[in-house]
């Protein structure tokens, strides 16, 4: 049995979401619910419980009429590296249902271990998880466009964004077929970075430097992946949650909407993280 | 041997100690909890070979090429074709959400006849010989008693090889009544007659224009083919492309926007003619490109003065003034017409105005500028030969009076129909087919229309789909999804190129359905002579790949047919319409204080398909919350009316009442509210049906004076709390 | 007092002296009872509760895998071969078998089954697959034969030489097949195809050297290494 593996570097899987191009039409939302077998409900209008991997928010600049201005912002799954790996969800769950990547970088999400705590819910600072509280249910015919490359989830379990990681895995199928050690940038696309008509989305590996998104982000790996482009700024980037979806505005007041600035608090300013 | 409680005590612990040393427990918890975790009723999807199909969406006119993911033969994904030339990759929300409707519930599974009230939605399936011969005796019926003309048929498009055999059908006949549901194109027709001289239509370069005026387009919000304009909004800011919206409310494009300027609803006009007036008073205007350019120069002058101009569209007279500098000095400006999606016509001073702009810049036919395009000829079918019957049924003045009279400029007017049948008109119809499209639903006054299809005796629906108007019909014949089957799609949708897209069966078809230009064909052949011989082909395919010819096997290949190299109708235009009143809203000021215009918006299907599960998924809690629809509205004019965030309310206008909940916007000028289209539905089934407000049923047609389109922009309101 | 007291305790000394004596005597069958239950339950976990926990199924008809082995000319991966997209084909469909069977071949019984009963009616074969795992799994067969140059031997053992379908056992309250938990009640295995649990995957793993460290919570491989 072969067991020489070339080891390739540790990959980590991000995005960057330019917001000057995002239109808020909402592709990506359905992109990814018919990618990812998302189910839905008769009454969706309750948001706390409606199921959307990546949701498209509304963002104001609060001003009053004429100088109203709207900004939509796409949230999937921000898979949160934290500390080497301590997602704030990662970290508190009981069942090690979910779990950090140290090679993809991605956060998964197994449902079978999972037996719906909520626990990762509570941790997570961006609404990114979602519960099953009811069992899904496809009416009648439509259970045919189920994918069989993502599991359908059953009532009780959480669920999230996995940076459509069976993707991946058929990738990798591919790439072993074809001899190819690693799998290359076109060949794993989320279906949201896909769908996007304005190509507002942009995934790939923020580790290699021949990836577009490394190109856009140019992450500072010493400075806790803060990005060296000044459009970009992260969510919540001062708690220290070292996500790796990045934003890019050339809106200050948009820059200024992923975090909760006081009045007097420069936007961007990330304090180091503690240790 | 005692058997007393320490011996059986004994024989326990003996029990126990042997099935903790056995692997039953251990085996039983390990598969309790694989029973735990799957459930029978939690779908396992089948795994099998993946394979990619393409093919073209024909959900909207924008024609985008889809490929489609399926595992063995079941279609599992839509995702966009790389590298069509419409959409590259691309895809929008509804396209996305094909597959619920292809495998849905709401799918009409075989061909149905009415049992019950109309209405009911009470059903008997039938067979496909045996509806095809009902329609067919029917029609034979009426044809015989010399009443053809009292056929009409209602169609979403008139272009492509099925609409064309539908209205061929009608020509064979003898009725002239083929009506096309009002839409963008009905403005865009009739402007390009009239300013150009030839029938055609305008395409837009704007992936090259570096100044942008929309006059309340949809740029990113549905207009024109909308994956091809998001695509190419996206690309305007690293362009330093100026893009300037006037939109009465911050839509998604005004905000994308360089500059939102917050109009008047309704005086687009206005505000066209004013830059022009501008353009003209600075010597900045291509005067070569307008005909008659003397006459337009001092009328411009003398009616469109801009502090006039200002008052009439409440835009400050320094920003009119800065966008016809901006304008007039752009090395290729370029001017939109068509409000949202463009789905409602607009009239045609306004047409001809922000067209006469696009003159006044000198882009007729360059590069990122407007383009006067002849229609696309290619099905090339011999002449029908029509019997006396049919000859004098067309003779008949239209149902609907359109190409008559006072009508004369106007080919379609699907907005008088309900005049048309309810007594005053030429004579009584008795029968109506409906194609392509959901009147009942998306029609202006859809409640009257409805009302009017009392006086109707038979209606048979082609929709694949239970929609409103399905629901009202005696008959129902359906049609494929596009997914399952093979048709020609001729893209215009603001494309400055012919598109001719091959929508192909993704999938064999799921239910007893058949391709509608199939049952045209049949239903023709089981009829007399003159019919039948106006259908020579065998079937649709051998129809469709006739009327492709040369182009057939470059569809099959590519799955697209593009033309670029035009010959545009002409460069200059003659001017028209300047002179006509505005178009106003319906209703006085005293009673109905506000004025309430719609939105489109990608999330909501307003044409045709109702929202699927995914897409009314996305739409947000101020837009729906339950089953409660909300009205966006100013927070000062809100509270003006003692209205606070999510409040009941009674919007009331002078066609309809209804109940909303408010939703406070600072992006909408004060006194304007606006509310989505493409709600209300009461057809489909509970993912949709009781959802938000029908806007059409607030709302009636206001008559365009120079050709009678359906221009209404909006109608005044009033809102009070509940 | 003296005397009663002397005879109650004499009386006293009888009865623990009897109940010594029953209890030397009783012992024994607490004993026998105790054995008796142990062995009661043994049978029952290892002998009663497998013939209880497993159903059979026979396969649709009889399929001859040696002989068909002899017949072409790859092996295995004549028909269970990669697709283009590095996915594995599994159990072949209807269409690869028609490339031969679209008439009967042969004269047996379980062909003339094949060939009315399927081919003639294009009805797919509702084979029952020894080795499905369940929807959490995602087995990469590129990653072993490929990747790792493994065998099919290896982890389905010997169906390539076998004539006849086995029958199809399953666990009646799991539905999945007795291969995957193994024939064996306890567990026990004496070749690497006797079982196919997450346990055996993670075994062959450790003695290969390829556990990595990528998981952040459990030191081993990430979870969707082998899950989706």
């Amino acid at each position: 049995m072969k067991h020489e593996q070339k080891h390739n570097p540790p990959m980590k899987y991000g995005m960057a979401i330019d917001l000057d191009k995002c239109t808020g039409c909402g592709a990506c939302m359905v992109a990814c619910m018919s990618e990812n077998n998302v189910p839905f409900k008769k009454d969706e209008s309750n948001k706390l419980d409606s199921i959307t991997w990546i949701r498209v928010f509304k963002l104001t600049n609060g001003k009053a009429y004429p100088d109203t201005d709207i900004c939509y912002l796409p949230r999937p799954c921000q898979h949160c590296e934290g500390h080497d790996g301590h997602s704030p969800c990662v970290s508190v769950c009981p069942a090690t249902a979910t779990d950090y990547s140290r090679e993809t970088g991605i956060v998964s999400q197994i449902y079978t271990r999972c037996f719906g705590c909520r626990y990762c819910m509570a941790a997570c600072p961006y609404h990114a998880r979602y519960f099953n509280w009811w069992d899904p249910v496809w009416p009648e015919g439509m259970e045919k466009y189920l994918s069989p490359n993502v599991s359908p989830r059953m009532r009780g379990v959480v669920e999230k964004c996995s940076f459509c990681f069976h993707r991946y895995q058929q990738a990798k199928n591919e790439a072993y077929l074809n001899g190819e050690s690693r799998v290359s940038e076109e060949a794993y696309q989320t279906a949201c970075t896909q769908a996007c008509p304005a190509g507002a989305i942009v995934f790939g590996d923020l580790n290699n430097p021949e990836h577009r998104v490394h190109q856009i982000v140019r992450p500072d790996t010493k400075n806790g992946n803060k990005s060296r482009n000044p459009r970009a700024f992260r969510l919540l980037e001062r708690t220290g949650t070292n996500t790796k979806v990045y934003y890019l505005s050339s809106r200050e007041w948009v820059r200024r909407a992923g975090d909760n600035y006081l009045a007097h608090e420069k936007t961007g300013q990330v304090s180091k993280p503690h240790h | 041997m005692k058997v007393d409680r320490r011996s059986f005590l004994s024989f326990v612990i003996g029990g126990a100690a042997g099935t903790a040393l056995s692997p039953l427990p251990w085996k039983l918890m390990d598969d309790s909890s694989i029973w735990s975790q799957m459930w029978p009723w939690t779908p396992v999807p089948p795994d099998g070979e993946a394979t990619y199909e393409n093919s073209t969406c024909s959900l909207c006119p924008g024609g985008c090429g889809i490929s489609v993911r399926k595992i063995d033969n079941r279609a599992v994904k839509i995702e966009g074709q790389p590298g069509h030339p419409v959409n590259d990759g691309g895809i929008c929300i509804l396209g996305l959400s094909g597959l619920q409707m292809l495998y849905g519930p709401t799918r009409i599974k075989a061909p149905m006849k009415r049992v019950g009230e109309r209405g009911e939605s009470k059903w008997q399936e039938i067979s496909w010989d045996e509806a095809t011969q009902i329609l067919a005796d029917k029609l034979t019926d009426i044809r015989n008693r010399g009443e053809a003309h009292t056929v009409a048929a209602i169609s979403g498009s008139d272009s492509g090889t099925v609409p064309a055999l539908l209205q061929r059908f009608l020509t064979a006949y003898g009725s002239p009544n083929f009506i096309r549901m009002p839409s963008g194109r009905d403005a865009d027709e009739l402007a390009v007659k009239t300013l150009f001289g030839e029938d055609g239509r305008t395409g837009y370069d704007v992936e090259n224009a570096d100044y942008i005026l929309s006059f309340g387009s949809g740029l990113v919000d549905g207009w024109g083919s909308p994956v091809r304009m998001i695509a190419a909004a996206s690309t305007w800011k690293d362009k330093n492309v100026t893009v300037v919206q006037v939109d009465p409310r911050l839509s998604n494009s005004a905000a994308k926007a360089t500059r939102w300027l917050p109009i008047n609803p309704g005086t687009e006009a206005d505000l066209a003619l004013g830059i022009a007036a501008l353009i003209v008073a600075n010597g900045a205007a291509d005067s070569s490109a307008v005909s008659g350019f003397g006459v337009l120069k001092a009328e411009l002058l003398a009616g469109y003065e801009t502090g006039k101009v200002a008052q009439t569209t409440g835009i400050e007279a320094g920003a009119i003034v800065e966008l016809a500098q901006g304008f007039a000095r752009a090395d290729r400006p370029l001017a939109l017409c068509g409000r949202g999606k463009g789905q409602t016509a607009t009239s045609l001073r306004e047409t001809a105005a922000i067209y006469l702009l696009n003159a006044l810049a000198g882009n007729i036919n360059q590069d990122g500028g407007m383009w006067a395009i002849p229609e696309a000829d290619y099905i090339q079918w011999p002449e029908v030969e029509t019997d006396t019957i049919a000859s004098a049924g067309l003779r008949q003045p239209r149902i609907d009076g359109a190409g008559a009279g006072k009508y004369a400029n106007a080919r379609y007017l699907l907005n008088r129909l309900s005049e048309g049948v309810n007594g005053s008109g030429p004579y009584p119809l008795q029968m109506l087919m409906v194609a392509g499209a959901n009147p009942c639903h998306d029609l202006s006054d859809s409640a009257g229309f409805t009302g009017a299809l009392a006086h109707i005796p038979f209606i048979v629906s082609f929709s694949s789909f239970q929609d409103e108007t399905a629901a009202m019909a005696d008959l129902l014949l359906p049609d494929h999804v596009y997914l399952e089957r093979y048709e020609d799609v001729p893209v215009a949708a603001g494309l400055h190129q012919r598109v001719i897209g091959l929508s192909k069966p993704v999938v064999s078809p799921q239910f007893n359905t058949r391709h509608l230009g199939e049952t045209l064909i049949t239903t023709a052949k089981a009829m007399d002579a003159p019919m039948a011989d106006a259908f020579p082909w065998d079937d649709y395919e051998t129809c469709l790949e006739e009327s492709l010819a040369e182009k057939w096997d470059a569809l099959m290949e590519e799955g697209v047919w593009v033309e670029t190299d035009i010959d545009p109708i002409s460069d200059t235009i003659r001017v028209a319409g300047m002179n006509a009143p505005a178009i106003a809203a319906e209703g006085d000021e005293s009673g109905f204080p506000l004025l309430l215009i719609p939105y489109d918006t990608l999330r909501i299907s307003s044409r045709t398909v109702g929202d699927t599960p995914f897409m009314i998924k996305t739409v947000a809690d101020t837009v729906i919350k339950g089953l409660d629809g909300f009205v966006e509205i100013n927070p000062q004019t809100a509270s003006d009316a003692g209205l606070k965030e999510g409040a009941l309310a009674t919007l009331t206008t002078p066609r309809g009442e209804t109940r909303v909940r408010v939703h406070l916007f600072e992006g909408i000028k004060p006194g304007v509210i606006a509310m989505a289209r493409g709600l209300g539905h009461t057809a489909y089934d509970d993912y949709l049906a009781g959802k938000g407000v029908n806007f059409n049923e607030l709302i009636g047609p206001v008559e365009d004076p120079s050709c009678g389109h359906d221009v209404a922009w909006g109608i005044r309101a009033k809102l009070a709390k509940a | 007092m003296g005397t009663l007291d002397k005879n109650a305790k004499e009386v006293m000394d009888d009865d623990a002296a009897q109940a010594a004596d029953s209890k030397d005597g009783a012992g024994g069958f607490i004993i026998l009872f105790f054995i008796i239950g142990f062995a009661a339950s043994m049978v029952l976990g290892w002998v009663i509760f497998p013939k209880l926990l497993y159903s059979e199924k026979q396969q649709p008809f009889n399929f001859n895998h040696a002989m068909h082995v002899e017949e072409v000319d790859e092996g295995c991966e004549s028909c269970h071969f990669f697709r283009d997209d590095g996915s594995f084909s599994g159990v072949p469909k209807l269409a690869q078998c028609i490339d031969c069977h679209e008439e009967p071949m042969g004269e047996s019984e379980d062909e003339a089954i094949f060939v009315e009963q399927y081919v003639a009616m294009e009805r797919e074969v509702p084979w029952l697959v020894y080795s499905r795992q369940p929807d959490c799994v995602f087995f990469s067969h590129a990653a072993h034969i490929i990747g790792a140059e493994m065998d099919c031997v290896t982890c389905h053992g010997n169906i390539g030489e076998s004539t006849e379908s086995r029958p199809y056992e399953y666990n009646r309250i799991t539905n999945y097949s007795r291969d995957i938990w193994g024939k064996n009640i306890a567990g026990f295995k004496k070749h690497s195809w006797d079982r196919m649990k997450m346990d055996d995957c993670a075994q062959c793993h450790k003695e290969a050297g390829l556990i990595h460290t990528s998981s952040v919570q459990t030191g081993r491989d990430a979870c969707f290494v082998c899950h989706k």
